[in-house]
């Protein structure tokens, strides 16, 4: 072997590189890094009300069929079954950790009330998804506005107005809007959908990201 | 601060297509300046007479994998956010092999018809015109091949998760295979030399 001053600037590249490529046999650069947490921000962010969707706009990107973002549904699996919100995944929040998803990913998380949702929010937060979202309301809001909207009697004009476009994203979804005396009925009344009546709406598959790369 | 910066949005939109920008260019100056805006130079590649291709090319890999592997490692590097290109298998061999044969017949790839043609080179000018006729065809007729195309999906598969070793043991595997390929590389370069020279 020539003696080190000899060597040209490419071999003395590629020893760096072997030195590299050794020590990294000693690392680890595995999806369980640390992450960051920064409370204060986090409670910023909550503060903010940044930190949910509201139902209809869940709606409204379920009906255009989007699928740039996971919901996920942390119900128990007998609930999830009865129904669920098209498009949804269910996850147990102790599954949550090992659930496959991507941290650029937008995942928006829901519950019935939103108790559920919120813990599992901090959850994924601190596991660094940084774009988790909470449905605001939870399920029983998605029933209320979404499946079963109420227009009570004696509305104005932009009231009637917005609940016709209401009619019609409920019957996409196959609920039921009520008018009139049955505007007073309880939501829990109303049977939800079948899941079969619902639109087969195709649940985003892992193709999300063709926009990148070159 | 973390990286990926675009992914953590610390900056406007436009300061990341000026990011863009200033690292093109500085890719199109190296490139050029490493012989790639000469198809006799990439073609010479493929009589392996000059393996400065695969030797750059090769070069670019573990720098990049070393750095992306290290910046993770050390915390800076979100891998997760990194974006990783699906897999198609089939369709994405069939389409190594036609730019390979497009590489061989027109003397440059995609990239390297731009670096030649700023240095004023016709056939660059030539052969980016099939580039966009290319684009075309291909825009005209995905309906008929989409099925193919979107054919054997394997979703995004890394090297590491496929074999089940670590990451740390697929640098090094990677970096001691470009160390031995650029070694074989060097010897092949001077026998074909000098069996050119003995034939002389």
């Amino acid at each position: 072997m020539k003696a080190y001053s000899r060597w040209t600037i490419s071999h003395k590249l590629a020893l760096l590189a072997l030195v590299l490529g050794v020590f990294a046999l000693l690392g680890t650069a595995e999806k369980s890094g640390t992450v960051q947490l920064d409370t204060q921000e986090l409670a910023r962010i909550v503060e903010g009300e940044v930190d949910h969707v509201d139902v209809e706009e869940l709606a409204d990107w379920i009906v255009q069929g989007r699928s740039d973002y996971r919901l996920l549904d942390v119900r128990a699996s007998e609930e999830y079954a009865r129904y669920h919100i098209p498009t949804a995944e269910n996850v147990r929040l102790v599954e949550l950790r090992d659930y496959p998803l991507y941290r650029n990913e937008k995942i928006v998380i829901y519950s019935d009330g939103g108790i559920h949702a919120a813990q599992a929010w901090f959850l994924l937060q601190a596991h660094g998804y940084v774009s988790s979202y909470i449905l605001l309301g939870g399920l029983e809001l998605w029933k209320d506005e979404v499946l079963f909207p109420a227009l009570a009697e004696g509305a104005d004009a932009s009231a009637r107005a917005a609940f016709e476009k209401r009619r019609s994203v409920s019957a996409f979804f196959g609920g039921q809007p009520r008018t009139g005396a049955a505007a007073e009925v309880e939501r829990y009344t109303v049977p939800v959908p079948k899941l079969e009546s619902v639109p087969n709406v195709a649940v985003p598959k892992r193709s999300r990201k063709q926009k990148e790369g070159c | 601060m973390n990286a990926p910066f675009y992914k953590y949005g610390y900056f406007g939109d436009e300061l990341y297509l000026i990011a863009a920008f200033a690292i093109g260019i500085a890719f199109g100056f190296f490139l050029e300046r490493a012989g790639f805006g000469s198809a006799k130079k990439l073609t010479a590649q493929f009589y392996f007479t000059d393996m400065a291709v695969f030797k750059v090319m090769f070069s670019a890999i573990v720098t990049a994998m070393l750095g992306v592997f290290y910046l993770s490692w050390f915390g800076v590097v979100d891998l997760d956010l990194v974006f990783v290109n699906p897999t198609y298998l089939v369709p994405q061999m069939t389409g190594g092999l036609l730019l390979g044969m497009g590489f061989i017949i027109g003397g440059y790839c995609p990239g390297t018809s731009l670096v030649a043609l700023s240095t004023g080179k016709v056939d660059a000018l030539v052969f980016l015109a099939g580039i966009v006729a290319g684009i075309f065809v291909f825009g005209e007729a995905y309906p008929a091949i989409e099925g193919f195309a979107s054919s054997t999906a394997l979703g995004t598969v890394t090297l590491h998760e496929a074999l089940g070793v670590s990451m740390g043991l697929v640098v090094f595997a990677v970096v001691l295979m470009a160390v031995l390929g650029f070694w074989g590389a060097s010897v092949v370069e001077r026998r074909l030399a000098e069996k050119a020279g003995g034939a002389v």
